[in-house]
């Protein structure tokens, strides 16, 4: 059941997290970041609720009234060049 | 500038938009679905009383009131990133930025999986994807499938599939994992229908509405759930059979699939193996709040309404000048609710830019009330306890501008 994919987009598995977290003993944050899970092409659309269940079953940390693993923008994959385009039009 | 900018072209987002241009704001709607609509056209079920409810036909009439309004919608463009700027809000879109003095973000739910292993197969897709290809593509999904997950969203999209002619082996649930949790444990998904049963039409759920009443009743009717499940539409719902894993090389070939004690524990021997060639999963919805949270709107934890909520009172204003929300980024409710509450968002916006109208305040308050009738008469309801969610949140969002007049 561990090899179970989590995170689609940047291929972790929930024993990637289990280990992650058992390795550094770290923050879910932590976890997030030395995985990259949720943070792949759809920005965690498919895979944030069970991003958050797994990292609070892994970690023990509740959910607060803050998101947890913070939304970051651009919340949509969009190319460099309209990214761009936008910086010149300012 | 525009007066204001709705983000989403969904039931919540096109009533808004109705009112605010019966009052002749400068408006643009953005939505990234080449269609307008957003979930409801893929809708389709009959209510208690009989009657059809067909999300074709209902945005048909938004869409329709809109245009006679000129309405601006612009189809097919994504929101990125929105900031709040000094008089207003920049958007930005994979077509541009557009500067608005108000944003009203009404982008509805998203999915929650409930992921097996095998769930990245091809032919496995998420109940939501299964509606639309189904009711809005008029795609056959494939040639027989089965449901992992059983909620009320579920039962209703597969009802959706059967009058399509999609052949489905059954429901069931997911095998217990890290993640599937609730989703996987028989008495609290018993639970969890039962306390809606009353509303919904179907025999399945009447069955559970009726065992449900006392708590013994529904242990009772858990434990001695039949072997062969309860058939709803003549598709048996199996509370008491796990699917473990999906299999296949390519594509999807199959389930594994056990029976279950009542707290979902596997029982040995009783592996199955179900050939099938495509499978929905059914993990639930969640507020699809990404662009309220980049907008810096402070947020709140409810499970009664489904999630991390941006904090809004009834009136559908956020504690940041000028944005609102409506619909199901404000909590998981029926598309008659999320309608409901655009247009309480498009007069509310409507009487902050005319400022002292008194028809206005009035109005406000007729569709604040209209929305509280509508939440009481819903066929449809995804989580129990969402009257108490609403009340905190009123609670929250007055709290909010107490902090703030403080500071
Ligand atoms: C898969 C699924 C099935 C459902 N089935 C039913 C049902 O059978 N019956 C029922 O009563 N309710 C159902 N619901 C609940 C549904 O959410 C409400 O019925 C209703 O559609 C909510 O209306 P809304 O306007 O809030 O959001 P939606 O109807 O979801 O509309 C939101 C719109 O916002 C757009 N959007 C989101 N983010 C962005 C962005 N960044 N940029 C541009 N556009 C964006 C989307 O494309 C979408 O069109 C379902 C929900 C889902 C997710």
């Amino acid at each position: 059941m561990d090899n179970i994919t989590i995170c689609r987009c940047e291929e972790v598995t929930l024993e990637d997290i289990k280990n992650t977290a058992k390795k550094y003993n770290c923050t879910a944050r932590e976890i997030k970041l030395r995985t990259r899970a949720g943070m792949g092409y759809c920005g965690g659309r498919t895979c944030r609720p069970i991003v958050d269940t797994v990292m609070e079953h892994v970690t023990g940390e509740k959910p607060g009234d803050n998101i947890p693993l913070k939304v970051q923008p651009p919340v949509r994959p969009v190319s460099l060049s309209t990214l761009e385009g936008k910086e010149n039009e300012k | 500038m525009y007066d204001v900018i709705i983000v989403g072209a969904g039931p919540a987002g096109l009533s808004a938009a109705i009112q605010c241009r019966k009052w002749d704001m400068n408006v643009l709607v953005i939505d990234e679905f080449p269609k307008a609509g957003g979930r409801l056209l893929g809708q389709l079920h009959q209510e208690p009383n009989g009657e059809w409810w067909n999300g074709i036909e209902e945005t048909k009439q938004l869409t329709e009131t809109a245009s006679k309004l000129n309405t601006e919608i612009r189809l097919g463009i994504s929101v990125h990133h929105v900031e709040k700027i000094d008089d207003g809000f920049l958007v930005h879109t994979n077509h541009g930025d557009f500067a608005s003095v108000r944003l009203l973000i009404a982008t509805g739910a998203a999915e929650s999986a409930a992921p097996v292993p095998g769930w990245t197969l091809p032919g496995v897709m998420s109940i939501g994807a299964a509606q639309v290809m189904t009711n809005v593509h008029r795609v056959r999904v494939g040639e027989k499938g089965i449901v992992i997950g059983i909620n009320v969203l579920s039962a209703a999209i597969a009802r959706e599939m059967q009058l399509a002619g999609v052949d489905l082996h059954s429901m069931v649930l997911p095998a217990m994992n890290p993640v599937t949790k609730d989703h996987a444990h028989p008495k609290k998904v018993m639970d969890k229908l039962s306390r809606i049963a009353h509303l919904a039409p179907s025999a399945f759920l009447r069955f559970g509405g009726k065992v449900a009443k006392a708590n013994i009743a529904r242990k009772l009717a858990t434990q001695f759930y039949p072997r062969n499940g309860m058939k709803m539409w003549g598709m048996p719902i199996h509370l008491r059979k796990a699917v473990t894993q999906i299999n296949g090389t390519d594509h999807v070939e199959s389930v594994t699939m056990f029976d279950v004690t009542a707290d979902g524990k596997l029982k040995k021997g009783t592996e199955k193996r179900v050939e099938v060639d495509f499978v929905c999963i059914a993990g639930g919805l969640y507020p699809l709040t990404e662009l309220a949270a980049v907008a810096g709107c402070p947020f709140h934890y409810s499970e009664e309404l489904g999630g991390h909520i941006p904090v809004h009172n009834e009136e559908m204003k956020t504690p940041i000048d000028g944005l609102f929300v409506a619909g199901n980024i404000t909590g998981i409710e029926s598309a008659k609710v999320a309608r409901a509450q655009g247009k309480v968002a498009g007069l509310s916006i409507a009487r902050e830019k005319l400022k002292g109208i008194a028809d206005l305040e009035y109005k406000v308050l007729q569709a604040m009330n209209d929305v509280r009738k509508t939440r009481n008469e819903a066929s449809i309801q995804f989580h129990p306890g969402i009257e108490e969610g609403r009340t905190k949140m009123e609670d929250v969002f007055r709290e909010s501008k107490k902090t703030e007049t403080a500071l």
